[in-house]
């Protein structure tokens, strides 16, 4: 009514207002980047200068040649893809299965057994890192990859069953039906249709999983010791706590290891927001 | 009998080619158990009983390790520092809560109209959201630096004296982790609570404009309403972040200056491989966790609440 009654002017006004907010806010959030950016491609003594230029001058690529020169960034990278991608995998297999027997079936212990998943979720991992440290030491598993993903795994599980579970449940049970009488027994349920239809639900788990492993620095740090064997996100953390490294070189790191993340995930953002808000805790 | 098997199909009765499937579902859950047990639970079974020992973790191999009961719990409730870090973890959560969700939904509100460009500007927010913590790090730390920092065109502005750098010294290195835990989660937030806003009911909305009802009024009475649980949900996923939150504490500040950026998780950390006090470290764990599971009933209850409304 106001709106109305205030007429073209209000409108307008209102609207322009929205527009500055909007854009105020765009920044906030996208400066940082944006100054990752900056550093990344101009030379330090650029950088250095005061006060600062916010704009990039005389840009150039040394500073990725150098982190490459400098460390074994191609190593730590490909480190952390096979971590993630094994991390991804194992999510993935395994969440669907634990969502099956939660959205299909009906069995003593699912209420324990989704309270752990709950419990397991919330778990900050900082706080039984220790144990877990023992226990791979004892085992011999400190400074093994594959092992590292096991961990990762263990704590994302839950978000994958937690977004998978409503999928599995959506597909109309007389779909049953119809594989029983076609001769599907459940594995083949599961396989053939179940899978199939909740594919982007599944893809989604595979991403939250992928990110996960992708952006941890706390278990990696404390289970790997070896240099070669670091994941990008402690080689980076190592190179930043060394006073020496150049800044241009350090965000050039931020930024060839951020942005993997973030393209993949525009790309599918769409996909993915609602299976998001559930995998969220997990952060 | 046709029916009844359509009405609750998930009851299997027949008998299927793979022999029963009454213990399908735990062969299919064995694989997540078998984790979980050996990842979670046992270290967790460790931790409590670390806790109760005088271990540290230098201890040299083969010294015998004295079982002293509830010693180091007791010993928490006189240690000053750990009743700081409970104090430190619960306002940084609460902040999280306060100003993450609230500017959340500020801009979830103004963004909630049709404009140009909006899909690019939902697209751009979720970016923080995306991005790992360690290089999130970096870019604050050197945004943050004392010296070289584009901090420094703010802090000549600024009415008091940030010379003790804003990561190093106190209140500011407490401002800088909350402020940087922001970027990383509003934007998260503003988008999902835009989803939420699609929801709220038009004609409603219509109908209390003709009634004359100003936007405040609007809000409280029909906005508020229907994008409630999400607000809870939201609140939640907040608290947790904070609590969790460890590498963008860790390596901002490490805890300081002094202990005081120290939430319980960097306590947990630090009395271990700093301290080298293995069964504090854990007492404190356990602590944590005992919040952990008091915030997870919670977060039952909660849900509980809100498909009880759905289903009335």
């Amino acid at each position: 009514m106001n709106v109305v009654v205030g007429g073209h002017r209000t409108v307008l006004a209102r609207s322009t207002a929205r527009y500055i907010f909007i854009g105020i806010v765009s920044l906030l959030v996208i400066f940082p980047l944006y100054w990752m950016v900056v550093t990344a491609i101009q030379p330090p003594e650029v950088t250095l200068a005061y006060p600062p230029v916010l704009y990039p001058k005389s840009p150039n690529l040394l500073g990725f040649s150098q982190l490459f020169h400098d460390n074994p960034m191609g190593k730590w990278l490909l480190n952390s893809a096979f971590v993630a991608a094994l991390t991804t995998l194992i999510t993935t297999s395994f969440s669907v299965l634990g969502a099956y027997a939660l959205s299909w079936f009906r069995w003593n212990g699912k209420l324990v057994f989704g309270l752990m998943l709950l419990f397991t979720q919330m778990l900050p991992e900082a706080l039984i890192i220790i144990p877990i440290y023992k226990i791979y030491d004892q085992a011999h598993l400190l400074n093994n990859l594959p092992a590292l993903s096991l961990i990762h795994a263990a704590f994302v599980i839950p978000v994958g069953v937690w977004i998978l579970r409503p999928a599995f449940e959506s597909i109309p049970k007389e779909v049953n039906e119809a594989a029983q009488i076609d001769g599907c027994d459940y594995l083949a349920l599961l396989r053939k249709i179940i899978i199939p239809l909740c594919s982007p639900a599944i893809l989604a788990v595979g991403v939250v999983a992928f990110f996960a492993s992708w952006g941890d620095y706390l278990v990696a740090v404390t289970m790997i010791s070896r240099q070669d064997l670091y994941p990008a996100s402690v080689g980076l953390a190592s190179t930043m706590s060394q006073l020496n490294t150049p800044i241009q070189e350090l965000l050039s790191g931020a930024l060839i290891y951020g942005l993997p993340p973030v393209i993949l995930y525009m790309f599918i953002q769409r996909f993915i927001i609602s299976g998001l808000t559930a995998g969220a805790i997990k952060g | 009998m046709q029916l009844k098997k359509i009405a609750s199909p998930r009851i299997p009765t027949e008998r299927t080619k793979i022999g029963s499937s009454k213990n399908l579902p735990y062969l299919l859950i064995l694989p997540i158990c078998v984790l979980s047990f050996t990842l979670v639970l046992y270290p967790i079974v460790q931790g409590i009983w670390i806790s109760l020992t005088d271990k540290t973790l230098g201890d040299a191999i083969g010294k015998k390790v004295n079982f002293v009961g509830f010693d180091n719990y007791a010993g928490l409730i006189h240690n000053s520092a750990f009743l700081a870090s409970v104090r430190i973890t619960m306002t940084y959560a609460v902040m999280n809560v306060i100003f993450s969700v609230g500017a959340g939904l500020i801009t979830a509100l103004l963004v909630n109209k049709r404009f140009r460009g909006r899909g690019a500007i939902r697209a751009l927010l979720t970016a923080p959201w995306a991005f790992p913590d360690v290089a999130s790090v970096i870019i604050f730390v050197w945004i943050l630096n004392s010296a070289f920092g584009v901090i420094g065109i703010v802090n000549q502005h600024l009415p008091f004296d940030t010379s003790g750098g804003w990561l190093t010294s106190s209140p500011y290195a407490f401002i800088s982790i909350v402020g940087i835990s922001m970027w990383k989660t509003f934007p998260f937030y503003s988008i999902v609570l835009l989803s939420a806003l699609q929801g709220v009911p038009e004609d409603l909305m219509e109908a209390a404009t003709v009634d004359g009802a100003g936007p405040i009024q609007r809000f409280r009475a029909v906005t508020l309403p229907s994008i409630k649980a999400t607000l809870y949900l939201l609140g939640l996923l907040a608290f947790i972040f904070a609590f969790r939150q460890f590498s963008m504490i860790y390596l901002t500040t490490g805890g300081g200056p002094e202990r005081d950026t120290e939430t319980l998780v960097i306590s947990v950390y630090n009395t271990a491989f700093k301290y080298y006090d293995y069964a504090v470290s854990s007492a404190i764990g356990v602590a944590g966790l005992s919040i952990t599971f008091i915030v997870a009933l919670g977060f039952l209850l909660l849900q509980n609440r809100v498909a009880r409304r759905e289903h009335s």
